[in-house]
């Protein structure tokens, strides 16, 4: 069976080589991108099976792109965990319509913890 | 250079009147996190020697970047109480000791930082050490906020020799139209990146003012040049 694809959209290089190692350690076929719009073209060439997804990016932040995943019929079921150091700042209930299925604190969050998310929302 | 492709203007009057605990407390969650996050991997023992020194290189430069703010923070909460001597000094050198500072950091995240300046004998008169914050500030605001590109710190002499411009010029993100319209506005919020707090161009102003200069922006398509303009040193023409 092939590798579930996950897609995470992460200015931080530092953060999302954490999340990255973590990910492809449970065997989870990893694609990296930097911005919003890195994402999209990311997105363009491969609907991924799950986004982990930054909030607060240089260029579009993540709602710019929840608000495009949510325009096509191909990407609008995909769903997005929100990885930020502002969790308790991020309107649930006004994302929760955009696909997100979980929010991770990455100034609580364990390094586990995005792999058990991943694993949730498959 | 002034024409529909950039937009220069002063970020006087325009920044946060006052930075509150919160926002500080935001702007230093960012590198926080990822000190926490590297010791957690470090921790989880599935690291090998080789990593393991980078991983700890990795926390030493973000402890680093965090003290630098926690430094410029607690300074900038003290310059009424304090006097800044101004001297004739060498900005072309103090750009250099900035980017000489600042290239671990980014040889870190595997990008450049480099001095380019045309002129050869400028003297300004400033406080060495605001004026060498305010630069580093901007160099991590441009590392951390812009796109792959090299990062370039300029000097040049304008208003006829009256002022020297240093500047920090990278390839992110341009500003908003948006916001670069709000400039001149009192009210007005004036970010250095759209996701960034604003502390940190809060914390130039407060430095350039100490020392008479001022700071400002110029958007570029590809990019954005933060910029300190300082008086030059009478006794340039003297030379």
């Amino acid at each position: 069976m092939a590798a579930k694809r996950v897609l995470i959209i992460e200015d931080d290089q530092w953060f999302l080589s954490l999340l990255q190692k973590r990910l492809e350690r449970e065997k989870f076929a990893v694609v990296a991108a930097s911005n919003t719009i890195e994402g999209m073209a990311e997105i363009n060439k491969s609907v991924p099976d799950v986004i982990v997804l930054d909030f607060f990016m240089p260029g579009p932040n993540a709602l710019v792109l929840l608000h495009e995943l949510q325009s096509y019929s191909d990407t609008a079921n995909v769903p997005v965990i929100l990885c930020t150091n502002n969790a308790s700042d991020v309107p649930k209930e006004a994302i929760s319509s955009y696909g997100v299925v979980s929010v991770l604190d990455k100034t609580t969050m364990h390094p586990d913890d995005v792999a058990a998310a991943v694993r949730r929302a498959l | 250079m002034e024409g529909s492709k950039q937009q220069t203007n002063r970020l006087d009057g325009a920044v946060p009147t006052a930075p509150s605990f919160v926002t500080a407390a935001h702007e230093l969650k960012s590198p926080l996190a990822l000190v926490r996050q590297l010791a957690l991997h470090l921790e989880s023992g599935e690291v090998d020697s080789k990593e393991m020194q980078e991983v700890a290189h990795r926390i030493a430069l973000t402890s680093e970047r965090a003290l630098r703010l926690t430094t410029d923070i607690t300074k900038s909460t003290r310059l009424e109480d304090s006097l800044f001597s101004l001297e004739p000094l060498n900005p072309i050198v103090l750009c250099q000791e900035v980017v000489d500072e600042m290239k671990p950091l980014y040889a870190a995240h595997g990008r450049t930082i480099v001095l380019t300046s045309r002129a050869r004998s400028l003297l300004a008169l400033a406080n060495r050490d605001l004026l060498r914050r305010i630069l580093l500030n901007f160099a991590d605001n441009a590392l951390h906020y812009s796109g792959e590109g090299p990062v370039t710190i300029t000097a040049s002499l304008r208003g006829g020799g009256s002022y020297i411009r240093l500047g920090v010029r990278d390839y992110g993100p341009a500003l908003p139209s948006v916001m670069r319209k709000n400039v001149g506005k009192q009210s007005t919020s004036v970010h250095s990146r759209p996701e960034s707090s604003g502390l940190g161009i809060y914390i130039a102003r407060q430095f350039a003012d100490a020392m008479h200069a001022t700071i400002g922006t110029t958007s570029h398509r590809d990019g954005a040049t933060f910029y300190v303009d300082i008086g030059a040193s009478s006794q340039l023409r003297l030379l």
